[in-house]
């Protein structure tokens, strides 16, 4: 029997694979390098909502999973961190994809970077002329 | 209108493939429990019963981040400044220099001018509170930096470069300031070390509580009361530096007026130089 909760996360996982799909199609056949550019953050936006996928815990009961954070530290309590390991997400892919966020936006910067030159030099963006200037 | 039929089509396809996923195979939805590693990460994150496996931050990413998997983060530290300084030397040549005469009026509208007067502010507020709370709510140095760079990209924006160069926002101020915050991380990846050294005992690199083969060595997890979990706050402290001032720099290089750099260039050919 399938659930709402269960269609809805695999409607969600099959966005992403045709987001992957769209996202490579673009880094690959778009001629403009702006536009390659874009294809590729979403190419990076759609592994990194992956790797939180994979981290994730449904919910138990209509109980909502919790945040990595664990919030009454203060009451140095056992058995609330008993249950706060038992309710909480996967924190390791959120710290992958945490430092993957900013690495990817330095690296855009970089290409942002590559395409300006590139536009000093040709005066064109689009891979066919560039590829026919040779210079 | 051909457009709306294709997307339509494309919507209607990824629901039915989705019921018929869901309807026959159970492979796509995460499980009710998440892996032992995980477990293990989510209880020891905390946990002040058995100070030699804990990092003492109720956070876990942090932990995870600048402690259980601390080597790793380092060396993304230095990828994230291999591409900084890949842009930085794209841009050699390129002068940050304001113009002997500024003709007009620079930037946006007054209203907007206005409201820009404020934001920042609260940018910057909000980027320190993200940065300096990380290892007690989500967030942390990469996040705090990355969103105080937003306040420099929206100044640029609405008054224009000059506005933040007359003001000392340039590139050598930034690299200065990414320079301390480089600094900061190392010698807090080295502060066990060196207390070690000084003290006669055995320590490791970026160790935060004691370990079983360093008991003796350890970086307060408390100070004046107040939970700043070791060498966390200022590992976050110090990539909070570092971010913001290398986000500022690429962002100061890459809004140059076009006007400004192709005159240094052209002088620079009618001067025999090579292009």
């Amino acid at each position: 029997m399938i659930t709402l909760s269960e269609y809805f996360m695999t409607i969600l996982i099959t966005c992403m694979i045709v987001n992957l799909g769209l996202a490579l199609y673009g880094v690959f056949f778009k001629p403009n390098l702006i536009k390659k550019i874009i294809a590729l953050t979403i190419l990076g936006d759609t592994a990194n909502t992956f790797a939180l996928i994979i981290g994730y815990r449904m919910w138990v009961a209509g109980v909502p999973s919790r945040p990595p954070v664990f919030t009454e530290w203060r009451s140095n309590n056992p058995l609330l961190l008993f249950v706060f390991t038992k309710t909480a997400v996967d924190p390791l892919p959120q710290a992958l994809v945490l430092t993957a966020i900013v690495i990817g936006l330095a690296v855009t910067l970089f290409l942002v970077f590559l395409t300006l030159q590139a536009w000093k030099i040709y005066r064109s963006v689009d891979m066919r002329d560039i590829r026919r200037l040779k210079g | 209108m051909k457009h709306w039929i294709g997307i339509c089509i494309l919507i209607l396809t990824i629901l039915a493939i989705s019921f018929v996923v869901a309807a026959n195979i159970n492979v796509l939805v995460p499980s009710t429990n998440v892996r032992t590693l995980a477990e293990i990460y989510l209880k020891y994150t905390y946990y002040p019963w058995d100070k030699y496996f804990t990092a003492m931050s109720p956070e876990a990413c942090t932990s995870i981040v600048w402690d259980f998997r601390g080597l790793d983060t380092v060396f993304e530290t230095m990828v994230f400044y291999l591409a900084i300084i890949g842009a930085i030397a794209l841009a050699r040549g390129v002068p940050l220099k304001l113009p002997r005469e500024i003709k007009g009026e620079l930037g946006l509208s007054l209203i907007v001018k206005t409201v820009t007067k404020i934001v920042p502010v609260l940018i910057i507020a909000v980027a320190g509170s993200i940065a300096l709370h990380g290892h007690l709510t989500p967030g942390g140095g990469f996040q705090g930096g990355a969103t105080a760079a937003v306040a420099p990209v929206l100044i640029l924006v609405v008054f224009s470069q000059f506005y933040l160069l007359k003001r000392g926002v340039n590139k050598n101020s930034m690299l200065l300031l990414r320079s301390i915050g480089l600094t900061g991380i190392g010698i807090t990846a080295f502060a066990a070390v060196l207390i070690g050294l000084a003290t006669g005992h055995y320590a490791f690199v970026l160790q935060n509580q004691p370990k079983p083969l360093a008991p003796d060595i350890s970086l307060p997890a408390f100070v004046g009361g107040q939970l700043i979990s070791g060498s966390l706050w200022f590992f976050n402290f110090f990539e909070f530096l570092a971010v913001a001032a290398g986000f500022t720099i690429v962002f100061l290089l890459i809004t140059l007026p076009e006007k400004l750099a192709e005159a240094k260039e052209e002088k620079h050919v009618a001067e025999g130089g090579e292009k």
